[in-house]
C-alpha cells in the first residue's frame, strides 16, 4: 500500500488541503485552515511541503495594506490527488 | 495504512470537496450591491416623483448620472478586487460570469430600449435581473441574499397593485433588497 500511494498525501491534513483546493480557483490561508480543520502553525508547515513538491501554488498579496497569502492547486497537484484517491479506492475495494 | 484509515481519508476528502461547493464567497462584492441598490432605487424613486408631477422631467438626468457613476464604480472596483477574491469554485465563477453578462445585457436593454418599454417596465426588468443574482447567492446557504431576492420580487408584485406609487415601491425594493443585502453582508463580516 505504501509503495502505491503518494507519501505526501498520506497525511490527513495535506489530503484535506488538496481536497479543499480541488474545486476552488484560490483559497486564502484562513479558509484553508477552516476547511482542513487545523491550526495556523500546523497548516503553514503542511502547506510548505505541498508548495515545495509543486502541488500547490502560493501567491502573496497586499489587501488593505496587509500581507495575505492565497493558494491554488497546480496541474501536478490535481493529478497526484486523483491518482492518490484512485489508489485508496482500489485498496479499500481490495481489502473488502 | 489500514483499510479503515484509507476509507476515513476518502470520506474526509469527499466531505471537504462537497463543502467547498456549498459556500459562495461575497467578501468583496458587498459594496457593489450597495452602490447598485442605491443607484437603481434612486432612479425608480426619481421616475416615481416625475410620474406624480413632484419634480420636472429633466430630473431624470440625475438618475442617468447615478447609473453612469455605478458603471464607473463597478469597472474601477472590479479591476481592483479581481485578483483578491478567494474561495470561488470554478463552477461558481463560470455561473457568476453568466449572471454578470445577463445583468449587463438587461442594463443595456433597459437604458437603450427606453422607447420600447413603458416607464416602470424598465425598473421591473432590472428588479427581476437583480433578484436572480440574489437568489443564486441565496442558493449557497445565504439567507440574507434569499431575503433580498424575495423583497425585490415582492416589490414588483406589490407595485403591480399600486400603480400610482409603483416607482416608490420598486425603489424600496432596491434599497431594502439589494443595497440592504450589501449592508447586511458588510455588517456580518465586520
Amino acid at each position: 500500500m505504501h509503495d502505491a500511494v503518494d507519501e505526501l498525501l498520506l497525511s490527513k491534513v495535506r489530503l484535506g488541503i488538496v481536497s479543499a483546493l480541488l474545486a476552488s480557483e484560490w483559497l486564502s490561508f484562513s479558509a484553508l485552515a477552516e476547511a482542513a480543520q487545523t491550526t495556523g502553525g500546523n497548516l503553514g508547515a503542511h502547506l510548505a511541503k505541498l508548495v515545495d513538491a509543486g502541488y500547490v501554488e502560493e501567491e502573496k498579496l497586499f489587501v488593505s495594506r496587509r500581507p495575505q497569502s492565497r493558494y491554488r492547486l497546480t496541474a501536478r497537484g490535481r493529478k497526484a490527488f486523483l491518482h492518490h484517491v484512485a489508489q485508496l479506492q482500489s485498496f479499500v475495494k481490495g481489502a473488502s | 495504512m489500514e483499510p479503515s484509515e484509507a476509507r476515513e481519508h476518502l470520506e474526509m476528502a469527499e466531505r471537504i470537496v462537497a463543502a467547498s461547493t456549498r459556500h459562495l464567497s461575497m467578501r468583496y462584492a458587498a459594496p457593489s450591491f450597495i452602490v447598485w441598490g442605491v443607484a437603481s432605487g434612486t432612479v425608480d424613486l426619481i421616475y416615481g416623483l416625475i410620474a406624480r408631477g413632484f419634480v420636472p422631467p429633466a430630473t431624470q438626468w440625475i438618475g442617468a448620472a447615478l447609473l453612469a457613476g455605478a458603471v464607473i464604480f463597478s469597472a474601477v472596483y472590479g479591476r481592483r478586487t479581481r485578483n483578491l477574491e478567494c474561495g470561488l469554485t470554478f463552477l461558481q465563477r463560470e455561473f457568476l460570469n453568466v449572471l454578470w453578462i445577463a445583468m449587463s445585457v438587461a442594463f443595456v436593454v433597459m437604458v437603450g430600449g427606453w422607447n420600447i418599454f413603458p416607464l416602470f417596465a424598465m425598473g421591473a426588468i432590472w428588479a427581476v435581473a437583480a433578484s436572480i443574482v440574489l437568489f443564486y447567492i441565496g442558493l449557497h446557504e445565504n439567507r440574507r441574499a434569499l431575503s433580498g431576492g424575495i423583497i425585490l420580487v415582492g416589490s414588483i408584485v406589490i407595485g403591480n397593485f399600486m400603480p400610482s406609487i409603483v416607482g416608490y415601491v420598486l425603489a424600496a425594493g432596491f434599497y431594502l433588497g439589494y443595497a440592504g443585502f450589501g449592508i447586511a453582508e458588510l455588517l456580518a463580516r465586520a
